[in-house]
């Protein structure tokens, strides 16, 4: 229970060391927020006053606190180029990320796991050249190269599945996976092949261990020692691997999003950097932000859960 | 010495050194105006005699611009490795020695520029700075320091445990002279590994901020840059998006292949 509260209150720093970085360097934008909203031919003195309103005049801490107290408060301010409340537009952006993220890491796993699992037990034979190979292509080639070639396969060649887009989950089911599976596959591809050289190492280190040689001295199936016994020990690494990924599929989604004009968080952060609307990216680098720090934490939790020879404290 | 003669170690030394050559080398041989010059007459032409790799949108000559992207990609992935070696070697180095509080408020600050996704830190120090060659390495640069440091601070942490640390430091060595002449030395076959491994994100990272138009401008001719303008033409011209996709994916898979031996033969908790 203490490690589950000093993890909590060292969260709550993180965050504030996170706000302050995210403030620090939004900051060092040039052209302002005021010129942003006027135009570069607007009058001067107008555009002075605007400042003011807007308390760019202030010192920096004075802004900060502004902006600071805002975000935890839910006034997240209004974008300046969608015209919209920041914190709804970062709402539905989250729930289309989500979407993929899910979607990528299920794959990722599902795929990931059993390939490594058998390029271990098999290793040194040609599964496990042909795992760890394929496994290289995935890592060395960067994820939009995938994207464009599957919008090549599957939506121009074979007319499967839609090119570009995004579907609201609760209005059209069906057609939001249809929109996410091409993204998500891409992302995943990338992400499958680091997790199954992950999960081939951790295997290769748990099947040379005592504790197999005794269950496969038991005479317990090859299955069963493998699977029961093998994998159960290397479900943990595993999956703080896989988490600790969060952050990376953050970065791929601004890549991936938008190459599928698939509107969520990493288009939407994509869109405010291009424009420079300052509010909207310190909004929206200070959530990825937290999100990956969140994610993490409690990736660490369920580790508690999952192996309890390291329950701490 | 040995574990470079597999197969797979051989194919990295010789990709790598192969990658390297054409970086250094086309610039000299091939002429540079090439790469830029246009011609309307001959638009996405398949590979041929003439141009042995087809031409892209603007009628350039593909295999001179992927060669001459080379020196691009090559040249900002190196000095941005390097960059984040100057910057998170010192920080690594000094917290793992350290310790105690030093070690603490270095490795939260580490920590916390962790939970920015790399990508999206080179983006916004790009977008902050303005695209450019030298800002794209910069930006690529600061954003790898935390995972490196982060790395050498677990290094230096575990050398600075050695009996000979203590030998030394009973002998009277300063601080300054401990870093420099036991902890560097011991750490330095983790950082060449880990550099070389952060040169296969650099070159993957360089090209995806010139995809998103973050990066290297038009019309040096850059691997994401040409990936990014074969978009449209992928069915009329779909070698004009291979040809710079497999030059990455070339290059990196070169490297990391070359990485992961070089970590067997360096790297002391490999087995």
């Amino acid at each position: 229970m203490t490690y589950v509260l000093n993890r909590l209150l060292s969260l709550i720093l993180t965050l504030f060391l996170i706000s302050l970085i995210t403030f620090a360097v939004t900051n060092i934008l040039p052209g302002d927020v005021a010129m942003m909203i006027m135009g570069t031919q607007s009058n001067p003195a107008a555009l002075a006053g605007l400042r003011e309103s807007l308390g760019l005049n202030d010192p920096l801490l004075v802004q900060y606190w502004h902006w600071i107290s805002g975000m935890l408060t839910g006034d997240w301010g209004t974008s300046l180029i969608f015209k919209k409340p920041i914190a709804e537009l970062l709402g539905q952006k989250m729930m289309a990320s989500a979407l993929i993220v899910v979607m990528s890491m299920a794959f990722a796993l599902a795929a990931a796991v059993p390939l490594g699992v058998w390029a271990a037990v098999h290793r040194d034979k040609w599964q496990d050249t042909a795992s760890s190979t394929t496994s290289l292509l995935g890592v060395s080639l960067p994820d939009f190269f995938w994207g464009i070639v599957l919008i090549l396969v599957f939506a121009r060649w074979l007319g499967w599945l839609p090119s570009s887009g995004y579907k609201d989950p609760s209005e059209d089911f069906l057609g939001a996976l249809r929109h996410a599976l091409l993204p998500a596959f891409a992302l995943g591809l990338g992400l499958m092949a680091h997790l199954t050289r992950m999960t081939r190492s951790t295997m290769t280190g748990i099947l040379g261990q005592e504790f197999i040689r005794v269950a496969r001295a038991k005479g317990l199936s090859e299955a069963t020692v493998v699977w029961r016994y093998g994998l159960a020990n290397a479900v943990g690494p595993v999956i703080t691997v896989a988490g600790l990924q969060i952050g990376y599929l953050f970065g791929s989604i601004i890549v991936m999003e938008s190459l599928f004009n698939f509107t969520g968080m990493g288009w939407l952060t994509y869109q405010a950097l291009l424009n420079r609307d300052v509010p909207l990216i310190q909004a929206t680098i200070f959530v990825i932000a937290a999100v990956v720090m969140i994610v993490n934490l409690i990736v660490d939790l369920l580790y508690l859960v999952i192996d309890p020879r390291i329950r701490l404290g | 010495m040995r574990k470079f003669l597999t197969p797979k170690g051989m194919i990295g030394v010789v990709m790598v050194s192969l990658i390297a050559l054409i970086g250094i080398l086309a610039p000299l041989l091939l002429d540079p105006a090439m790469a830029t010059k246009m011609h309307m007459t001959a638009r996405l032409q398949a590979p041929s005699a003439a141009h042995w790799l087809g031409t892209d949108q603007l009628g350039r000559d593909l295999l001179t611009r992927v060669l001459m992207g080379a020196r691009t990609s090559l040249e900002i992935a190196v000095a941005a490795v390097l960059i984040s070696v100057v910057l998170g070697l010192p920080l690594g180095m000094i917290s793992g020695y350290a310790g105690g509080r030093v070690d603490n408020v270095l490795m939260r600050l580490v920590d916390t520029l962790l939970a920015f996704p790399a990508l999206l830190l080179a983006l916004t120090i790009s977008a902050v700075l303005g695209p450019n060659i030298q800002n794209t390495t910069i930006a690529i640069g600061v954003a790898f320091t935390p995972y490196l440091a982060r790395i050498i601070r677990g290094e230096a942490l575990r050398v600075a445990q050695m009996p000979y640390v203590e030998a030394a430091r009973a002998a009277g060595t300063t601080n300054a002279a401990m870093l420099v002449r036991h902890i560097l030395p011991n750490i330095l076959p983790v950082v060449i590994v880990q550099a070389t491994i952060s040169l296969a994100f650099a070159i993957l990272a360089e090209a995806g901020l010139s995809f998103l138009g973050l990066g290297t401008q038009p019309p040096n001719a850059s691997w994401g840059l040409m990936i990014q303008a074969s978009r449209d033409y992928l069915e009329k011209a779909p070698w004009t998006g291979l040809v710079p996709g497999a030059a990455v994916a070339l290059t990196v898979l070169g490297l990391n292949m070359f990485g992961d031996v070089l970590r067997d033969v360096l790297d002391p908790r490999a087995k």
